[in-house]
């Protein structure tokens, strides 16, 4: 067959089998150089990751000293024994976080393989357009995989790359395969690194299939909490993180005019989700302005309150933290349910191929507690029909979901005080104490504890006496569901490039002192108000605040003295004094866009295929700091360790360390801090900053301080260290009544010193820390660890020296 | 000063971990009575009080810690109770610290302590959250075994070497325990 490079004809051919490779693309419109490591491999950045553990110590806290993951175990590792395979409990603990980190990559990946599939069924193969403000459309895409996504099709070499990797991650977890920990950590960062990829292809997709906002400052504030569920409506509850079932009743709704029947409600992720619908200004395939009609009913931590406050009628589960016992709570309270997505079935039968009205029949009736129906029109529709149809039928059922006083004086009157329920209560409420205070009359203890209780119900598990204990906390907290009402503003998508061009500058010189990311789910090691507190004192001091997912939801449940709510307070643009809600938690993927698009758009780094050179350019000079004030899932293990393989550090709460492994500096070890300077390769010292990738604070007022600390980095200049000392310091003076310890190896020149703290410190700096100062001109002879440099140029990549031609 | 000790409260009842599912294996700790615990202490060559944000729960414990390290004892104040130091003014080898980066500072031999004197040979918890204090303390076990890892908080620890039985639910009978490890201090 005679072929012309990149053609050939078929018009003789018979009987013959053709095989299509890859397919060439047309000519690279992409003025980019491709960098050194496009779809790397599980060891292409292993230098980096090494770079990265040698300076931030891994560090274990297991949660087992033994081994049973083959059949020469149990091992005993304690004391870092090694087990028959020959692994030490270093290796042990490295693996179990490689296999976490994995099983939240893949949560996110599978979401974004199932949407890439029902997309391009519903809608077909779409441009990929994300508006004129956001020309670097895919940030993490562009750096990871080389490549920019023109349309959903080209999402598919994302995925087929990140599933591709996951399988080799997963298969050196076998034993007898990896057993370093350094090179499981490696391997995590890698998981973590794919798991930021697959957020972004899914918040991507469904951005534009949906028509989500594109970087929307002033997205709509919308309603959140359980006393926003129209009682007098049939109400339909969206349980998960996948929009594409919720999505579908929807516009079911829309179309058969039925919202003045229904109210639809979305708990977790998938509550964002929908409320985002419609609301750009792209290609409209959805109908206009439809994500303002269903409701926040609340997140994730607070589902097994929901569904015992009798809010609901119907509940759709997808995917992702929904919780397992979910079938049993509903059944008890004859809410049918529907599981929409093969990965959740609960055990139900699959009545994907029967006829809708049958289904509606069974499920209206009682004959079934519930049907997987995994084509999600088919559900959607199904699941505003039964919320409509079945509400009149629990009605006539008298389903009791509050306990009467009656029962609930019975209930506390079979407390015998043994405390069991505190032995496992994860924020130890003294449960027997709020027991005696209800049985004097006062049930205000109940009420106080409300928040804190994170509702997991082991409590009841424990109980010898039988009491439903949850249903104690619903009783005494009955008023307060009825008026569970906030604002919540809508998620806005991605920063844009303006937005961008205009914080760059003063996020690396340090004029603005952070962005701060709270981000994650509900379960508070003191109650979800913390969360509001958190975000309160960081964008009250200037900070660019930016949240997604259930913080973004539980922060909505607090007002200040006017009553308005955080969103209400405050404008939402990615700036100072701004707060922003990106969206789900796949959106999550919108902060490691930012951070890459300061590189990027504001210091025009190259981030084509070229991961490691954007991630040390945000480790040295984007002073961004994490907070997962509440995860509990393997999802935020590995969300946390791909914002750590990008240079962004994450404080957490103390429950983490159920994640058995952090990253810490050691501040006492000047070797370890030591960068090469970009202009002339010589090495040279820095303050430790920023001090930890991975940090668990005991209290919020630790993580505050910490959160202030984490946000300095070897490139402030002296106006910019100036004013993060200023809020690190003012933050402890507040909480712990006194400057931090180690505020003197941050500074560098006086022109550092905070104005307010100025005296003290240069006093301090001469008597207790020996610096020697030359008093009449305000200046340091000797003391700090280097000069303050504004064009020093710190990197820990050595091919980043500039070379003198 | 303490108040009047009562003696022999038993502290090694009880030994079940605080949240009852932290079971990590073989190694587990053993409870002693608290004039054990105060020899042990005492004659500790570098010892480190190592106290957490649960004693603002229970006010009358900074003034037993500050007891303590009037005793000479340096103390590590995590998360954010150096405050309850600072509203005593008493400040005298107190460090504010986390305890996360200070258990990461203990795993390492050529640790040269807060104030640079040297590594510690024992640390000694108090009034720290459950489940931070146990893990910090399982590294410790795990990849640090030379620095003995003593509770006197009062939940059994079970990742510790010394502790508590669980006295959570009896305060009384635990100041009155801390009391008497303080007067075995000063024997």
């Amino acid at each position: 067959m005679a072929t012309n490079q990149g053609s050939f004809s078929v018009e003789d051919m018979k009987n013959v089998q053709i095989n299509i490779g890859a397919v060439v693309k047309e000519a690279d419109e992409w003025d980019q150089e491709m960098g050194p490591f496009p779809k790397p491999g599980v060891a292409t950045l292993r230098s980096w990751d090494h770079m990265i553990a040698n300076r931030y110590k891994i560090m274990y806290t297991p949660a087992d000293d033994t081994c049973t993951l083959c059949t020469y175990g149990p091992c005993d590792l304690t004391g870092n024994k090694r087990g028959a395979c020959g692994i030490d409990q270093a290796g042990a603990c490295g693996k179990i976080v490689l296999i976490a980190c994995l099983m939240g990559c893949c949560a996110h990946a599978a979401h974004g393989r199932h949407l890439y599939h029902w997309c391009m069924d519903k809608f077909g193969d779409m441009k990929f357009d994300m508006g004129d403000e956001i020309l670097v459309d895919s940030p993490l895409y562009q750096t990871i995989m080389g490549s920019k996504p023109k349309t959903f099709k080209d999402f598919n070499e994302g995925l087929y790359y990140l599933e591709e990797e996951v399988v080799q991650l997963l298969a050196a977890t076998h034993t007898g395969q990896e057993s370093a920990f350094i090179d499981f950590e490696s391997k995590a960062l890698h998981a973590g690194m794919l798991d930021l990829l697959g957020m972004e292809i899914c918040d991507m997709l469904q951005i534009v299939a949906y028509d989500m906002p594109r970087g929307a400052a002033d997205a709509p504030l919308i309603e959140i909490g359980m006393g926003t569920l129209d009682q007098n409506k049939g109400v339909l509850i969206a349980y998960g993180h996948n929009l594409a079932a919720g999505a579908e009743a929807m516009i079911y709704a829309e179309n058969n005019n039925l919202w003045d029947k229904v109210d639809i409600g979305g708990v977790c992720c998938t509550a964002h989700d929908l409320n985002r619908i419609g609301l750009g200004n792209g290609e409209l395939k959805v109908p206009k302005g439809i994500g303002t009609k269903p409701k926040v009913a609340g997140a994730m931590g607070w589902w097994r309150k929901m569904i015992r406050s009798g809010v609901m009628d119907c509940v759709m589960v997808d995917e992702q933290c929904v919780f397992c016992d979910v079938l049993a709570d509903a059944e008890k309270r004859k809410i049918p349910v529907i599981a929409t997505t093969d990965k959740i079935m609960l055990g139900l039968p699959d009545r994907t191929n029967d006829p809708i009205d049958a289904i509606v029949d069974d499920l209206v009736n009682f004959k079934m507690p519930g049907v997987a129906v995994l084509d999600p029109t088919k559900a959607g529709e199904i699941g505003i029909r039964v919320a409509i149809a079945v509400k009149p039928k629990r009605a006539e059922a008298k389903i009791q979901n509050l306990l009467t006083e009656e029962q609930f004086q019975e209930g506390i009157k079979k407390c015998t005080t043994c405390n069991e329920c505190a032995f496992v209560c994860p924020p130890h409420i003294r449960i027997s104490s709020l027991i005696g205070d209800a049985m004097k009359g006062n049930l205000l203890s109940f009420s106080n504890m409300y928040e804190v209780c994170v509702g997991c119900g082991k409590c009841e598990q424990s109980c010898p006496q039988g009491i439903n204990i949850l249903d104690l906390f619903e009783y005494a907290n009955r008023q307060y569901i009825k008026t569970q009402k906030f604002k919540m503003r809508a998620g806005r998508g991605p920063a844009r490039d303006t937005e961008i061009r205009a914080v760059g500058a003063p996020i690396v010189l340090g004029t603005i002192p952070g962005v701060i990311a709270l981000v994650g789910c509900s379960n508070y090691p003191n109650g979800t108000k913390e969360c509001y507190d958190i975000a309160k004192e960081f964008v009250d001091r200037g900070y660019i605040v930016v949240t997604s997912g259930c913080m973004a939801m539980d922060m909505s449940l607090y007002t200040d003295v006017d009553g308005k709510t955080i969103w209400e307070q405050y404008p939402g643009g990615f700036d100072g004094r701004n707060i922003c809600n990106t969206g789900s938690c796949v959106s999550n993927a919108n902060i490691g866009d930012a951070a890459i698009k300061v590189a990027t758009i504001f210091a025009h780094r190259n981030h084509r295929g070229n991961f490691d050179d954007i991630a040390d350019y945000i480790l040295n000079k984007v002073g961004a700091c994490g907070v997962a004030w509440g995860a509990y899932s393997q999802k935020a293990a590995s969300i946390a360790t791909g914002c750590n393989r990008l240079g962004i550090p994450v404080v957490v709460q103390p429950h983490s360390v159920m994640y058995r492994r952090t990253f810490i500096g050691r501040a006492d070890k000047p070797e370890d801090w030591m960068v090469i300077d970009a202009r002339d390769g010589k090495m040279q010292q820095i303050e430790p900053a920023p001090e930890a990738m991975l940090y668990i604070a005991e209290t919020k007022e630790e993580a505050m301080v910490e959160m202030a600390k984490l946000c300095f980095r070897p490139s402030d200049n002296s106006i910019g260290r100036s004013i993060k000392l200023t809020h690190y310091c003012d933050i402890s003076m507040k909480y712990c009544g006194k400057l931090p310890d180690d505020w003197h190896i941050f500074v560098r020149d006086t022109k550092d010193l905070p104005l307010v703290y100025k005296d003290q410190m240069m006093k301090e700096l001469e008597s207790k820390h020996g610096w020697t100062i030359d008093w009449k001109n305000k200046k340091f002879i000797s003391g700090p660890l280097r000069p303050a440099d504004v064009s020093f140029d710190p990197t820990n990549l050595a091919r980043k020296i500039r070379t003198k031609k | 000063m303490a108040a009047e000790v009562k003696k022999g409260i038993d502290t090694t009842k009880n030994p079940i971990p605080f949240e009852m599912a932290q079971v990590p294996g073989p190694e587990q700790a053993k409870c002693y009575m608290p004039k054990v615990m105060g020899a042990i202490i005492r004659k500790a060559k570098r010892p480190l009080l190592v106290v957490g944000a649960e004693l603002f729960d229970d006010p009358i414990m900074f003034d037993k810690m500050i007891e303590m390290g009037k005793m000479g004892i340096p103390i590590a104040a995590t998360a954010h109770s150096v405050k309850g130091f600072v509203d005593r003014g008493y400040m005298t080898d107190v460090y504010q610290i986390g305890l996360h980066p200070l258990t990461n500072y203990l795993r390492f031999p050529d640790y040269m302590g807060l104030d640079g004197k040297g590594q510690y040979d024992a640390v000694i918890f108090m009034g720290i959250f459950y489940k931070f204090a146990n893990a910090m303390f399982s590294a410790l076990k795990n990849f640090n075994r030379d620095i003995k890892r003593i509770s006197i908080d009062r939940y059994y620890h079970i990742n510790a070497n010394m502790t508590f039985g669980n006295m959570a639910f009896t305060p009384d009978d635990y100041h009155d325990a801390v009391d008497e490890v303080i007067a075995a201090m000063k024997k």
